[in-house]
């Protein structure tokens, strides 16, 4: 024992930055971090993918194009692909979630959770995250994700806040500060979802003057009902400014005439 | 001297029997198909109806929804107890009201998921359900336990579980915060119509725990007539005395809450709560809505064939005029007024009339009989169609003496003007008439 204590103190000595426990101050870095790396001032455009796959049930591949005006909090998407689906949209104004179903040439209003096209995405998954507006950090862990460092942090839902999952635990590369996996984690304690972010890519945003990153490929498997996954890929980001009126209801509605 | 006319008439039938036959077989006929598909529409309705007042539908229900945010809706009433103070003044015809949660949630065993309306209750207060529900397996009385949800046969078929296995149920709460709940099966009951393939109960507590709700609060207050026609009535009498009591009332819809809590609600700009006070009648309003449009249906395609009918009596009759010329302007010889040459080919008619239809309505009830008696077990897909698990036609004699009567009516009706033919004709025209 008297030999193996100054051998263990030299191997914490010489471990590496990243497998050290983070202490207040640097958690709250990495999350703001987190928070920042997404955000974009301007607006935002890109295609998205996704495919759902269902237990028992024929694979979809839904495409639709992804409108984001980070300053005023206002979302669209607009579903180009399947035929069935073309024309559908939902558009988010003023933390109010609307479909518009071109086939009845109705809009509902949507609770924020809404399953996007009937898959396991939610709209929270392809806007920007808010996790120090929305959640406590702790952090759990430092351990190895495959072949990465990663810090292990789990997010608790401030009180009062409306959000769908009251805790998420977070896989965050220690060195690029890129979120690799994600669980969330029911009310009951029971983790739904565990989504996969492999890809991560950066454009410059000239209203941010900065990088904005996005992950250019989510997989979120459904923990509840195994079998169950969706892939969203997300391509063709354009951070330029969108036309003024773009987030209206008229608008949407012109686009499936 | 009705008895000589009936004589006289029954007479004239015999003589040309196989033309009357088939006459009386074709009126038979329709009234036949009339009896059926009104007891097979009947027995629809009761059986929907018996499902939905077990199932999610009190005589009366005193519900409603509560709106965290415009958008998100749940099926929440708050502060019940008071809510049950104020039926149990207001409502002298009273004869139990049961508590029960609601929701909606999906269901996911080892190798299915589906989606299901869940009623919370406490068996303790519940009377009516040991009446009505027949249990394949399990017991009602497993549902006291926390944790323990009662599948129908369908269900517990789809999800391929049976009693004591475990479940997930996954749903939402009132903020929208996904929860989930392993419930274990206390008991599989026997279908009750097509409500039972998608409505299933839990215990009202641990309904309570996966949606967050505290004990004031439950999803709605059954409310159970000593006369259930005075449902309309007593459900007026609640809006105005709830609306009184300072609580928002919502406008009466003839609509199931769970449509109104995924379509209608959720679109309205407001939060908080309202109050929905239901009968069973506007909670099945659709249902009753397509019973309508199957009863239009039928009363089209049995018009269409006494159409058919109709014009058969008049050719009939037309040729028995242009028949028996002779033997009219004979009797009209010997002193026979117009009048009673008219009433005797009326009679005639009526006396077919009555016979056909009366056969017929016999034929079709004694076909109901033996059908309910066989207990034909109806394909899935049909099942879903006509609401029942087994082809039941209900009988009601009073709507079987009315088909009888109004297509023998029409029958008279339409001999009417042959009758007048025949009527007019001048004795010595209709003696020298050659045919």
């Amino acid at each position: 024992m008297t030999r193996l204590l100054p051998l263990l103190l030299l191997a914490g000595a010489l471990a590496p930055a990243a497998a050290r426990a983070l202490d207040a101050a640097e958690l709250a870095r990495v999350v703001q971090v987190l928070d920042d790396r997404q955000r974009n001032s301007g607006d935002w455009k890109a295609l998205c993918y996704m495919e759902a796959k269902e237990k028992g049930k024929t694979d979809v591949v839904y495409e639709l194009v992804v409108y984001r005006r980070d300053a005023d909090d206002k979302q669209m998407f607009l579903f180009t692909k399947p035929r069935a689906e073309q024309g559908k949209g939902y558009l988010r104004i003023d933390k109010n979630l609307w479909l518009y179903d071109p086939s009845v040439g109705r809009w509902e209003r949507r609770t924020e959770r809404e399953r996007i096209g009937g898959t396991d995405t939610r709209r929270g998954d392809l806007d920007d995250p808010k996790w120090v507006e929305e959640f406590d950090a702790t952090f759990e862990a430092d351990e190895k994700l495959g072949a990465y460092d990663v810090h292990r942090i789990l997010m608790t839902a401030k009180p009062g806040v409306d959000v769908a999952y009251p805790k998420v635990r977070l896989w965050v590369d220690a060195k690029s500060l890129n979120v690799l996996k994600q669980q969330d984690i029911a009310l009951s304690g029971r983790v739904s979802r565990t989504s996969y972010f492999p890809r991560w890519r950066k454009i410059y945003s000239e209203s941010k003057k900065d990088d904005v990153w996005f992950p250019e490929e989510m997989r979120i498997f459904d923990e509840i009902e195994k079998g169950n996954s969706t892939l969203i890929l997300i391509k063709d980001v354009d951070l330029r400014p969108l036309e003024a009126n773009l987030f209206t209801k008229a608008w949407l509605e012109s686009k499936s005439r | 001297m009705l008895a000589m006319d009936l004589a006289l008439a029954a007479r004239s039938l015999r003589q040309h029997a196989r033309r009357n036959l088939f006459l009386a077989l074709a009126l038979g006929a329709v009234t036949g198909l009339l009896v059926l598909l009104g007891g097979l529409t009947a027995g629809m309705e009761r059986a929907m109806m018996e499902s939905a007042n077990t199932l999610l539908t009190g005589h009366v229900n005193v519900a409603g929804f509560f709106k965290v945010t415009s958008g998100s809706a749940a099926p929440l009433v708050s502060e019940y107890p008071r809510l049950v103070r104020v039926v149990r003044e207001k409502v002298p015809e009273l004869d139990y009201l049961t508590v029960r949660g609601r929701g909606w949630a999906k269901a996911v065993s080892e190798t299915a998921s589906m989606d299901l309306v869940l009623g919370g209750v406490d068996v303790e207060h519940e009377p009516a359900l040991p009446r009505v529900l027949r249990f394949i397996d399990g017991s009602l009385d497993a549902l006291r336990a926390p944790g323990a949800v009662l599948l129908f046969e369908a269900q517990a078929k789809r999800l391929k579980v049976g009693v004591g296995d475990v479940l997930t149920i996954s749903a939402p709460t009132a903020r929208g915060v996904n929860n989930t709940a392993d419930v274990k099966v206390a008991g599989v009951a026997k279908d009750v119509g097509l409500l039972s393939s998608f409505s299933a109960f839990i215990q009202h507590d641990t309904l309570r725990q996966l949606y967050g709700l505290s004990a004031t609060t439950t999803g709605a207050i059954h409310v159970y007539l000593k006369d259930p026609a005075d449902a309309a009535a007593v459900a007026a009498r609640l809006r105005t005395a709830i609306a009184d009591g300072g609580w928002r009332v919502m406008l009466p819809e003839a609509q199931p809450y769970w449509m109104k809590l995924m379509q209608t609600v959720p679109s309205e700009d407001w939060t908080g709560q309202k109050i929905d006070v239901t009968t069973a009648d506007e909670e099945m309003g659709q249902f009753k809505q397509f019973i309508l449009a199957l009863r239009i249906v039928t009363g089209l395609l049995v018009t269409i064939l006494m159409v058919v009918v109709v014009i058969g009596i008049l050719n009939t009759l037309a040729i028995a005029v242009r028949e028996r010329t002779k033997e009219i302007g004979t009797l009209r010889a010997i002193g026979m007024q117009q009048r009673k040459v008219l009433w005797l080919f009326v009679l005639e008619t009526a006396l077919l009339g009555a016979l056909g239809t009366g056969a017929g309505a016999l034929g079709a009830a004694g076909a109901a009989l033996a059908l309910n008696a066989a207990g034909i077990v109806l394909p899935d897909a049909v099942q879903v169609f006509l609401a029942m698990e087994q082809l039941h036609v209900v009988l009601d004699p009073r709507a079987i003496v009315v088909n009888v009567l109004a297509l023998t009516a029409v029958t008279v009706v339409a001999s009417i003007l042959p009758a007048m033919r025949a009527a007019r004709l001048r004795p010595v025209t209709a003696m020298h008439h050659i045919g």
